[in-house]
């Protein structure tokens, strides 16, 4: 009888799991394929492109690297870029806090279709928001005549480009924040509210503390996108060098030039930039399964014992 | 402080939560609204306390009409079945947190507010515990810090749902033993939900037995446990005549 008890693997150890997983899965040679081919297409999409970038940038080396931030377009791109994110990007975390709170908090006429709509700019091309704009406040678009009596430039000026990459960013902060304020519940914000508080002290003393991590995760997000949207701006910038051009579109307009090195180096700012986001953003993950996990925990822990009501 | 509750009715969609309930609760008293689940007993505290908004009918708090003040405005000290405590923040932190959101002019100081907390800390039994956070007390633990939460803005009503809903039949007592205490000593005006008859008989000075959103009797718990309701109660009670 001794021999049934499997001192390799005791209760509750993970070999045990393992092996209880184990039996429902495939023969040994179809995952070794399996994950063979993933990581294939790892290193052939994702991880040879990465390292090209950055060896592209440096094949003139180091002091043409350097050199080329030196250049005003240049410059002047990543100066754009940084303007266009620090405008849409808090206008989209504002929004983003908003639509959440009216969907998660409140029953109303359109909620679903406000759901939905949040998800638009990930449904079409970002070409099609660019061009949506153009048609609505372009020269020949609805409002231009209107536009340009009052001497207001949108199209192929900055307020444009600011516009399309607040289309395109839209829904990253609200969707992070959606699922993270269904798991919690109101039940804090309600205690607060019998307690005296008001809208205002229950936003910032008790729902933005509770949701920080996933807000983060969020407003990271639709930063890196942000920063590399080519699509949309394309759209409705003029497209000239130090004038309307985003990091992007220099990369564009360098490489047209036959400006290689040049335009590497400024991909390789673009994708460490990247980089850095993608370590933010799994530290944000981390943090916001962590506070999604203790909202769910709080909601079930009642319904344990007994009914509710 | 007493309730006056007229003809109130709350709907869910299609749904009736509550009907044509009328209700009257005296000043100092403790009054349990007994029901199974469903029953519309929760709705209508939550109602009282001004978390949700009813489709007909008045709420008078001492002759006041406050049927359209919102929950901030009437202030009914309530503790929820989760406890719902502020899990970032500390346990002083939690108790405070009705005195520091007062309007400025009626805020306390910080010497104020610290002796108030420590002072319920002493009531609840938690003396000490102010530095931890919710996660690292008990279930009991936590229910009373939601009721010194509660009772820290001087409430002039405690509304209680499922109080000792989630807890164990030992703490489930004690807790039960030391509400009637308190009560006995402040004479708070308290409405609290449950399904547990031994619970609303033990506790309450009059129960009110609910079902399918309307009130099937009123009384104390001898006159209820007496058999004198319908055949809803009767069967409810499990009451042989």
């Amino acid at each position: 009888m001794a021999s049934f008890i499997d001192f390799r693997n005791p209760p509750g150890s993970d070999r045990r799991a393992d092996s209880a997983f184990r039996a429902t899965s495939e023969p040994l040679w179809v995952r070794r394929m399996l994950i063979g081919i993933v990581l294939a297409f790892f290193i052939l999409f994702l991880g040879l492109p990465l390292v090209v970038v950055f060896q592209g940038a440096l094949a003139k080396g180091t002091e043409h690297f350097v050199a080329a931030f030196r250049d005003y377009d240049i410059l002047h791109s990543v100066l754009m870029t940084l303007t266009v994110t620090l405008i849409s990007v808090p206008a989209n975390t504002l929004f983003g806090i908003a639509a959440a709170w009216s969907i998660t908090r409140y029953r109303f006429f359109g909620r679903q279709a406000l759901l939905a709509l949040i998800d638009l700019p990930l449904w079409v091309s970002p070409v099609i928001g660019g061009l949506v704009y153009v048609l609505l406040y372009g020269r020949r678009g609805y409002m231009g005549p209107w536009l340009q009596a009052h001497d207001i430039k949108i199209i192929f000026a900055l307020p444009g480009m600011v516009l399309a990459t607040t289309f395109v960013t839209f829904p990253f902060v609200a969707r992070s924040l959606i699922p993270l304020m269904q798991a919690q519940g109101c039940e804090e914000e309600e205690a607060a509210l019998t307690l005296g508080a008001g809208g205002f002290q229950i936003l910032r003393r008790i729902t933005l503390p509770k949701i920080k991590w996933g807000l983060f995760y969020g407003v990271i997000l639709c930063n890196a996108r942000a920063m590399g949207e080519f699509g949309a701006v394309s759209v409705v910038s003029a497209k000239i060098s130090g004038k309307t051009n985003t990091m992007p579109l220099e990369i564009e307009r360098l490489y047209g030039d036959l400006l290689f090195a040049d335009a590497f180096a400024v991909a390789s700012a673009l994708s460490l930039l990247a980089l850095v986001t993608l370590i933010l953003k799994t530290l944000a993950e981390w943090k916001n399964r962590r506070q999604f996990e203790a909202g769910q925990r709080a909601l079930l822990e009642p319904t344990i014992e007994g009914a509710t009501n | 402080m007493s309730i006056e509750i007229t003809s109130l009715t709350k709907n869910f969609g299609a749904f009736p939560a509550v009907k044509d309930v009328s209700l009257h609760i005296k000043t100092g008293e403790m009054v349990a609204f007994l029901g199974p689940s469903g029953s519309g007993k929760t709705t209508l505290l939550r109602i009282i306390a001004g978390l949700e908004f009813a489709n007909h009918g008045e709420i008078f708090f001492d002759g006041e009409n406050v049927t359209m003040k919102s929950a901030n405005e009437r202030k009914a000290g309530f503790v929820f079945q989760s406890y719902a405590l502020f899990n970032h923040m500390t346990i002083f932190e939690n108790i405070a947190f009705g005195l520091r959101v007062a309007r400025r002019s009626k805020r306390l100081t910080n010497e104020k507010i610290r002796e108030r907390v420590l002072s319920l800390l002493e009531t609840i039994q938690l003396s000490g515990l102010e530095n931890r956070f919710p996660v690292q007390l008990s279930g009991g633990q936590r229910q009373r810090v939601a009721f010194a939460r509660a009772l820290a803005v001087e409430p002039r009503v405690l509304l209680l749902d499922e109080p000792f809903g989630a807890l164990d039949a030992k703490v489930r007592r004690e807790l039960r033993a030391w509400l009637t205490e308190f009560h006995n000593k402040t004479h708070l005006t308290s409405l609290f939900v449950t399904h547990d008859q031994d619970e609303a008989f033990d506790v309450a000075d009059r129960v009110v037995i609910i079902d399918k959103g309307t009130i099937q009797q009123i009384g104390t718990p001898e006159e209820v446990r007496s058999g004198g309701g319908n055949a809803f109660v009767r069967d409810f009670l499990a009451i042989d005549i």
